[in-house]
């Protein structure tokens, strides 16, 4: 297997950072998709993603894409900034504005991917060189991915991990049931708010593995993947997050042995995921989610 | 000096369209007292709802619940919220044990573990609207009424003083309905809870008539107290445009004025004059008051 020579090859090192924070991001995306997947969120998160690529290219332009820790550093800082205000503004304007919200998230999505390409392009055409390419931002690449990058993958899941356990009461209220959330008191603006800056943390953390395109994907598919295998919240949150760290290490070993690119072939893999989910829900008697006590998380600890 | 529980005076509010949804409303609710408001789809019952659950700000006038304002009536969990079954997510996986845990958790912080008073109230709220039997079923295997007496207990849980319940009987079935109306009256005699029924439906202030002991007929103003004789069954069917016999049939609908009542519901000064109020009905089955 290419794989194992690979991991056991000279070059081993290279990869480790990858794997590493390919675990955290698949953590912290898996748990975060079944609040995107449950509150309809998908097409938020698309946008987000393709959001970040106008910072991708705003990092280009700054000269950003090297891979020295300063570098990498100075990436992920401009990248995230962008990435979170695109979030909060989408999340804001979708919510305020008299626009329809499609048509935000479509407006943002256009012209930072607008943006990011043509900051791209003028650094290519000006000698600019680094390690962030077009496709490597568009569709992830596992060598792009550097031992800061994995550090900050990790701090970026302790942070949105340690954030959603303290907000979890009032968070899933929200998500279940936003009408009645906020006459119960649970302050709705600031629960989308803050999900859409958990959102867009993770996305950047998550983007040079994945790619912009593809970040989406550990959004949505572990978290619809769990809805079919279980009817108690807890359960669906513990399956997302398996499903997501087993789809990413899927993702690898798959561009490892097809030398496909990164982002593409972490999708194959959660794909593969969900078609499994759904046939196992079939031979169980296609009776829907596992019954549960289903008790809301968190309510009961 | 005690405060009404619900009092609302000359309350207007005009959306961001230009559409006028509530003109010079106004009323007064006395503790443990159940108030339906009726009126046609578009009428202002859900802006006038919103408008109490103190998630809607910028209207005219004063609105008052037990002397707060709504939006701090809202931070203290006065008012416990019955939505329509539509508005909640039936796909989300939690049980109905869940779904009532969030009414009295949602205000605990996230590093609090549950007190076992409040896990005991849960229990408590479950067994009063009786739905122990089906607490354990994920929400979206819950029948209409089941939902419904789920939603109820979620509201009771947590704590209120007041009892909103928006379309209460929509896609509930006639057994359901008379389920509705004795849970209805045993909350208000058992708990002391002023509850506030809001629907388009003639037939859920019909069902629920035992329990009910005054009916605002809203359109977007007061539009009853101008009306000679007081509210009839045909003024009610003008409002709503369509016979009413079927929807009353042996019910009788008498109409008393505000002074009657010992009510003082502003506006009109309960003479029928101009201006917003209620007209507190006495509807009961079978005919006399």
């Amino acid at each position: 297997m290419r794989t194992i020579e690979y991991l056991s090859g000279p070059d081993a090192l290279l990869f480790v950072p990858a794997i590493a924070a390919g675990v955290a991001i698949a953590l912290v995306c898996g748990v975060l998709s079944v609040f995107v997947v449950l509150r309809r969120l998908a097409f938020i998160g698309h946008g987000v993603s393709h959001a970040a690529f106008g910072g991708v290219g705003l990092a280009a332009a700054l000269g950003l894409t090297g891979m020295a820790a300063s570098s990498a550093a100075g990436y992920l800082a401009v990248v995230g900034a962008f990435c979170i205000a695109a979030a909060l503004v989408i999340a804001y304007v979708s919510a305020k504005a008299k626009l329809r919200e499609d048509t935000v998230i479509g407006v943002a999505l256009v012209a930072s991917l607008a943006m990011g390409a043509l900051l791209l392009h003028q650094r290519a055409r000006s000698g600019g060189g680094g390690v962030v390419s077009l496709e490597g931002s568009l569709f992830g690449s596992m060598l792009a991915v550097g031992w800061t990058d994995a550090l900050a993958a990790w701090a970026a899941a302790v942070l949105v991990l340690a954030v959603l356990w303290v907000v979890r009461r009032p968070l899933v209220f929200w998500t279940f049931d936003e009408p009645a959330a906020a006459a119960f008191g649970v302050d709705t603006m600031r629960m989308r708010l803050l999900l859409m800056g958990l959102l867009g943390v993770s996305i950047v953390v998550a983007m040079k593995l994945a790619g912009v395109v593809l970040a989406t994907a550990l959004l949505i598919l572990p978290g619809a993947t769990a809805l079919r295998l279980s009817a108690s919240l807890g359960r669906v949150i513990a399956v997302s997050a398996l499903a997501s760290v087993l789809g990413v290490l899927g993702g690898l070993v798959l561009s490892f042995e097809l030398d496909w690119p990164t982002g593409p072939s972490v999708v194959v893999a959660l794909i593969a995921l969900m078609i499994g989910a759904m046939v196992a829900r079939r031979l169980s008697g296609g009776a829907g989610p596992a019954r549960g006590t289903g008790g809301a998380v968190g309510a009961g600890s | 000096m005690s405060h009404a529980a619900i009092e609302l005076e000359h309350v207007g509010f005009t959306y961001p369209t230009g559409a006028r949804a509530l003109e010079g409303v106004s009323l007064r609710v006395e503790e443990g007292s159940t108030l339906a408001v009726v009126g046609p789809n578009g009428g202002g019952k859900s802006t006038l709802l919103k408008i109490l659950l103190g998630v809607m700000g910028g209207y005219e006038g004063s609105v008052r619940l037990f002397g707060m304002s709504p939006e701090a009536a809202r931070r203290a969990g006065v008012v416990g919220y019955v939505p329509q079954r539509s508005e909640a997510e039936l796909s989300f996986p939690v049980s109905g044990r869940g779904a009532v845990e969030m009414g009295a958790t949602s205000r605990l912080g996230g590093l609090r573990r549950v007190p076992g008073d409040v896990r005991a109230h849960v229990e408590s709220c479950l067994r009063l609207v009786g739905a122990e039997s089906f607490a354990e079923r994920p929400v979206g295997q819950l029948s209409g009424g089941q939902w419904q007496r789920v939603l109820i207990a979620r509201a009771l849980a947590a704590r209120p003083r007041i009892l909103a319940l928006d379309e209460p009987l929509v896609g509930i079935d006639a057994p359901g309905q008379r389920l509705f109306a004795e849970l209805l009256a045993s909350l208000r005699r058992d708990l002391r809870l002023t509850i506030v029924l809001v629907t388009h439906d003639l037939r859920t202030v019909a069902g629920a008539a035992p329990s009910c002991d005054q009916v605002a007929c809203l359109r977007r103003t007061l539009h009853f107290h101008a009306a000679p004789g007081g509210v009839t069954p045909q003024v009610l069917a003008q409002v709503f445009q369509h016979d009413l016999a079927d929807v009353f049939g042996d019910v009788h609908v008498d109409a008393h004025r505000a002074a009657e009542c010992g009510h003082d519901h502003g506006g009109g000064g309960g003479g029928g004059g101009a201006g917003g109020g209620v007209v507190p009905l006495r509807v009961r089955p079978g005919g006399g008051v």
